[in-house]
């Protein structure tokens, strides 16, 4: 049988043919069903129907759940529900989670050299970044070795770890199928070492990695409790390359995709993101399915372009109003296009050949000129700010972590950056670093492990 | 002689007077409005009637009569400049004409040339009258500054041909002195020549902009030969480096040539300039391995300050606040720069003090905050 999914949707029908059955009983009972159906397969509750060849997770699981409370068909979210320490992502499923769940407020990047020796070794890192994944994104206590030993867990979120939103998403770089794991036929197609734009000032030394984690939960203790725990339990198999922390407002980050995050050139980033919560949009612009002719071990994965892109915020801080709006094609404060009234109003190019409203070089424009049939160049950016300490002239060091997912990375970012080169924005920014990486696809059970597929396939 | 007093009397120039007679070239001001004071002038065969009269500064209308026998000419004079005139108006019939005028005596001629000329003062009446801007005000310092500009390219393409001659005939203490004499060029008006990305990236890239850094093979242009220079100490390999970069600033005047100046560019760029101080000038990080960056520090100041002066006469009516406090900290920036000035050019940025280092970070911050007001100043987008 072709299908990967073949044996999930079966059983998926058989859950579902019994939940039809228990249509009789009372309600309750019909949501503890559900519930039980969600936390052991993750994603798999309730999206058959809508025969969607990889994101059935994208109903479900796209705001996550939380223990006892189950609230992903309600459509929306509360704030206190999105933050709480209690949510959780599914680790389980078809593709991974950190990619259509609303980004919460805390990231870090972390892109490693794998130094294991041999495909063992590999296979054995897969193994364990799953187990500790697992766990830590759904939560527990961390077992004791008593006082006369290094203690297991760094304790920096207390005695009990809290899942709060944490996902750890891990993908890989180009450089992992070279000869030394016999990978090299296996390679995605699209995926290759980020090569220089025009604007480009790409340090060797925070680009590229074989492994690369992306971190997200609700507080940046989280974050970091759970990266001090992957690199604590991949001694021999990893050595950190780059890393980069990053955060989004969390009032933003509380409307669960609601609003849209703010740079820290002061304007929202990420307005027109496809529609994660549509399976369809899902699958045709985010995740790899058997569409996109891609190794079979891939479908479920998703490329990732990492940009980290310094600001030079001093200066910015310096330029008119009038020329920023240029800039980006839109109004700083409300976030609409030039001429228009609301943040998700779209332009209307046509009307506007020139370019007299909306620039003909303004960022919005190229990055998506509205035409019929752009739409295959989506991609869903999943930027995080970054701030850190200052320059050697003493300006301030922050900038974006620009994060990108795409079903088809030549379609998807190269397209859309190729379209950017030369943009008058380009004064203000710098990229420095990031790569591309390919995002497994999820673990789809317990028992199963990170990027078997490609091991074993 | 320091550098920034030549250019001080280079760019320096009397004020030139704004006058605007009545009609289309007016469009944005309701040339008509009632509180326009009028004056009346007669003027007859031998003289004006008044011989003298005294207006506020800013915008009056003369009703000039002509009592005189013949078709009257009549001007108002700043020495031999014509402020404005009014041009056959015929006998026994009369004119207006509304002008805008700054402060100051002028002449007003009064029918023949033999007669005596009558005398105008436009005194300032205390109050700030709001000074409008017109698009023909920028069409004498944008004219200036593209000339500056093309001056200085010129210099580029000779100075940096001077210098890669040294390099292709391997003589490294002839091809260090000619270094930072050929750059400096360049960085005075780098917001110009940095509009063509890619030639920029050829000519003035550092090896930070590439991944394996100096030894990237898109590493070419000023800094590359630095390196070899400075750091590899050998001009192997570098006869191509030498023969593309002289390509490239041929390249580079040929286009700028052809390069409209839109005024927000231009005074846009005084900004752009120091912004570059601030980003990589205070830091030494432009000229790593020669240190002359206080040449290039120099240089893009100088740039700044001949953008600044251009448009001086505008700013002083404007915002002479701001005006001054722009020159005051281009002065400090330049005092200081002084102390480190040589015969050829300046001291190593290594000889820079850590206290003169703090000294001039200040003005040149608010330098970077004030020039970005420049253009919102003169009415730019």
């Amino acid at each position: 049988m072709n299908c990967p999914f073949h044996s999930l949707l079966q059983s998926r029908q058989t859950q579902k043919n019994n939940q039809t059955e228990k249509t009789e009983q009372n309600h309750d009972s019909i949501v503890e069903e559900r519930r039980n159906l969600l936390k052991g397969l993750g994603a798999f509750g309730g999206a058959v129907a809508l025969g969607s060849a990889v994101s059935t997770q994208a109903l479900a699981g796209s705001e996550g759940m939380m223990e006892g409370n189950m609230k992903a068909d309600e459509g929306s979210v509360d704030a206190e529900f999105y933050t709480s320490r209690q949510m959780k992502q599914p680790f389980y499923g078809a593709y991974q989670s950190g990619i259509l769940n609303p980004p919460p407020a805390a990231a870090c990047l972390v892109s490693f050299d794998v130094i294991a020796y041999n495909k063992d070794d590999l296979k054995g890192l897969f193994k364990t970044l799953t187990e500790r994944a697992a766990f830590l994104t759904q939560g527990g206590k961390p077992p004791s070795t008593g006082d006369k030993f290094p203690p297991l867990d760094s304790g920096i979120v207390g005695t009990y770890i809290n899942p709060d939103n944490l996902t750890l998403t891990v993908a890989l770089g180009a450089s992992l199928f070279d000869e030394r794991f016999g990978l090299a036929d296996k390679k995605p197609k699209h995926l290759v070492n980020m090569t220089r734009f025009p604007n480009d000032a790409l340090q060797a030394e925070s680009c590229h990695g074989d492994l690369l984690i992306q971190f997200c939960a609700n507080s940046p203790e989280t974050v970091i409790h759970a990266m001090r725990d992957i690199i604590k339990h991949t001694p021999a198999t990893l050595s950190v390359r780059w890393r980069r922390d990053g955060f989004i407002s969390n009032h933003v980050a509380a409307t669960a995709g609601k609003e849209t995050p703010i740079n820290l050139l002061g304007f929202k980033d990420g307005t027109v993101n496809p529609n994660t919560k549509d399976p369809k949009v899902a699958d045709e612009v985010i995740l790899v399915t058997p569409e996109n002719q891609e190794p079979k071990w891939a479908t479920g994965g998703s490329y990732l372009a990492v940009r980290t892109i310094r600001f030079f915020v001093e200066q910015w801080d310096r330029t008119p109003l009038q020329e920023q709006e240029a800039i980006f094609g839109r109004e700083r404060g409300t976030g609409a296009p030039l001429g228009m009234k609301h943040e998700h109003d779209i332009p209307d190019y046509s009307k506007d050949p020139k370019g007299k409203i909306i620039p003909l070089d303004a960022h919005m424009r190229l990055a998506n000129p509205r035409t019929p049939g752009f739409n295959q160049h989506q991609l869903l950016r999943r930027a995080y700010n970054y701030s850190d300490g200052v320059t050697n002239a003493g300006q301030l060091e922050m900038g974006l972590l620009f994060l990108a997912y795409q079903a088809d990375l030549k379609a998807g970012f190269i397209t859309v950056q190729e379209r950017l080169n030369g943009e008058p924005l380009e004064e203000y920014i710098k990229p420095f670093g990031g790569g591309y990486f390919f995002a497994l696809p999820g673990v789809k059970k317990p028992g199963d492990y990170f990027a078997q597929g490609l091991l074993e396939s | 002689m320091s550098a920034s007093s030549t250019l001080f009397k280079n760019v320096w120039r009397k004020p030139t007077l704004l006058a605007v007679t009545t009609g289309s070239l007016l469009a944005s001001c309701s040339a008509f409005a009632s509180d326009v004071p009028q004056y009346h002038v007669e003027v007859n065969d031998k003289k004006c009637q008044p011989m003298a009269l005294t207006v506020p500064a800013g915008k009056v209308q003369f009703i000039i009569r002509n009592q005189s026998m013949r078709a009257l000419e009549w001007e108002i004079l700043d020495g031999v400049m014509v402020v404005a005139e009014r041009e056959n108006i015929i006998p026994g019939f009369q004119q207006k004409m509304t002008v805008t005028l700054e402060p100051g005596t002028y002449e007003m001629t009064c029918g023949l040339l033999t007669n005596p000329h009558g005398k105008l003062i436009v005194q300032s009446d205390g109050q700030n009258k709001p000074y409008k801007i017109t698009s023909n005000d920028f069409i004498g310092p944008i004219a200036e500054y593209k000339f500056y500009v093309m001056n200085e390219t010129r210099q580029l393409t000779q100075a940096t041909q001077a210098f890669t001659d040294a390099i292709r005939a391997n003589e490294m203490d002839k091809a260090k002195a000619l270094y930072s004499q050929a750059r400096v060029h360049y960085e005075r008006i780098e917001p110009i020549a940095e509009l063509f990305s890619d030639l920029d990236n050829r000519i003035d890239a550092r090896e930070d902009a590439f991944a394996m850094g100096a030894k990237d093979p898109n590493f070419t242009g000023f800094h590359r030969l630095e390196y070899a220079l400075w750091k590899a100490n050998s001009l192997a390999n570098t006869t191509a480096l030498a023969d593309q970069l002289d390509k490239d600033v041929m390249e580079l005047q040929g286009r700028i040539r052809n390069l409209p100046f839109p005024p927000s560019t231009v005074v846009g760029g005084a900004a752009g300039l120091i912004e570059e101080v601030a980003a990589s000038k205070l830091s030494g990080e432009e000229d790593r391995y020669a240190h002359t960056d206080l040449d290039d520090f120099n240089a893009n100041v100088e740039g700044a300050q001949k953008i600044v002066y251009l448009f001086k006469p505008m700013m002083d009516k404007i915002n002479p606040p701001l005006q001054n406090r722009i020159e005051n900290n281009l002065k400090q920036v330049s005092d200081i720069l002084a102390h480190y000035k040589t015969d050829k050019g300046f001291e190593p940025y290594t000889q820079l003090s850590e206290q003169d280092r703090k000294r001039l970070k200040g003005p040149i911050t608010e330098l970077a905050e004030d020039l970005a007001k420049l253009r919102g100043n003169l009415g730019l987008n």
